[in-house]
């Protein structure tokens, strides 16, 4: 449960407390989380609620903010370390394609964009830009076309 | 028979539309409502909470339907993996085309109303499951 949780990028606000920012699609997920708590023989309630101060909301959001900085950071830093080692180019072709899948992952629940999202995707589209200029057939094979005249 | 769902349609409840019509009651039609109270005595609810048809253990609504109605299809079950991890991004089966079909479904659901959905992704699915079907007679993708 936690780790599902932890997938929609929750802010944890307490002790089996946890909050999205409120929308169509995150109540959904929380109810089906609700539902799913409950056929496991669990209790759960839903609450809207609303801080009562600008400072306590700025912490949350910058909580969660930090949070998704830090994965975008390390990101960041493993399209870096990939784009430096030198191996097979079918493994580093490998390692971009999880590292896409796991940024867009992260975008997915990132509600407040921090500064390191840029620098992830950055870090990523020139890890790509490497891997496929080091080896161009892995993705797009061009088909050979002959044109006799 | 009278199907609801909740208003404002995405990928689980216009494909789970989809396979009601197609391949559960062709004589489906469809309501939606805002309140899961709303829903009109006779009519079947799906994906909804506290439902037979919708979300049980890992599945989303469009597996519930097929479970519950022993459809053993393989190539529902294909469509299933992509309505699911378009639904749940849960990294529970490789569906790359779940991304796409997402924002495809997300971006509709703007300009349309969700009538006008099912009218859209009706041919969508009937499409991908004449794909899927091919796919798995020729053990290839077709062209």
């Amino acid at each position: 449960m936690w780790r599902k949780l932890k997938r929609l990028g929750v802010a944890h606000i307490g002790d089996g407390l946890a909050a999205l920012p409120a929308d169509a699609r995150t109540l959904e997920q929380f109810e089906w989380l609700a539902d799913e708590i409950a056929e496991a023989g669990g209790a759960s309630t839903l609450w809207r609620a609303e801080l009562t101060s600008h400072a306590q909301e700025r912490s949350v959001v910058g909580d969660m903010a930090a949070a998704r900085a830090q994965e975008y950071a390390d990101i960041a830093d493993r399209a870096r370390k990939v784009a430096q080692v030198s191996m097979a180019a079918t493994e580093s072709m490998r390692m971009l394609r999880s590292l896409r899948r796991e940024l867009r992952q992260v975008q997915r629940r990132d509600f407040f964009p921090p500064p390191e999202r840029e620098i992830a995707r950055t870090e990523v589209a020139s890890l790509a830009r490497a891997v496929l200029d080091q080896n161009p057939t892995t993705t797009a094979e061009a088909p050979e076309l002959v044109v006799e005249s | 028979m009278k199907w609801a769902t909740r208003a404002g349609i995405h990928i689980d409840r216009a494909a789970a539309a989809w396979l009601i019509a197609r391949f559960i009651d062709p004589e489906a039609v469809f309501e939606f409502v805002t309140d899961p109270a709303d829903v009109m005595p006779g009519s079947v609810p799906f994906d909804m909470r506290g439902v037979e048809f919708g979300h049980h253990a890992h599945d989303c609504t469009f597996e519930t339907l097929l479970r519950r109605h022993d459809l053993n299809d393989p190539v529902l079950w294909r469509i299933a993996q992509i309505v699911h991890q378009a639904d749940l991004d849960d990294e529970r089966f490789d569906a790359p085309e779940a991304p796409g079909l997402d924002t495809a479904l997300r971006g509709l659901s703007m300009v349309c109303d969700d009538l006008q959905i099912l009218t859209i992704t009706g041919p969508v699915f009937n499409g991908l499951y004449e794909f899927f079907k091919r796919e798995l007679l020729l053990g290839t993708e077709p062209a």
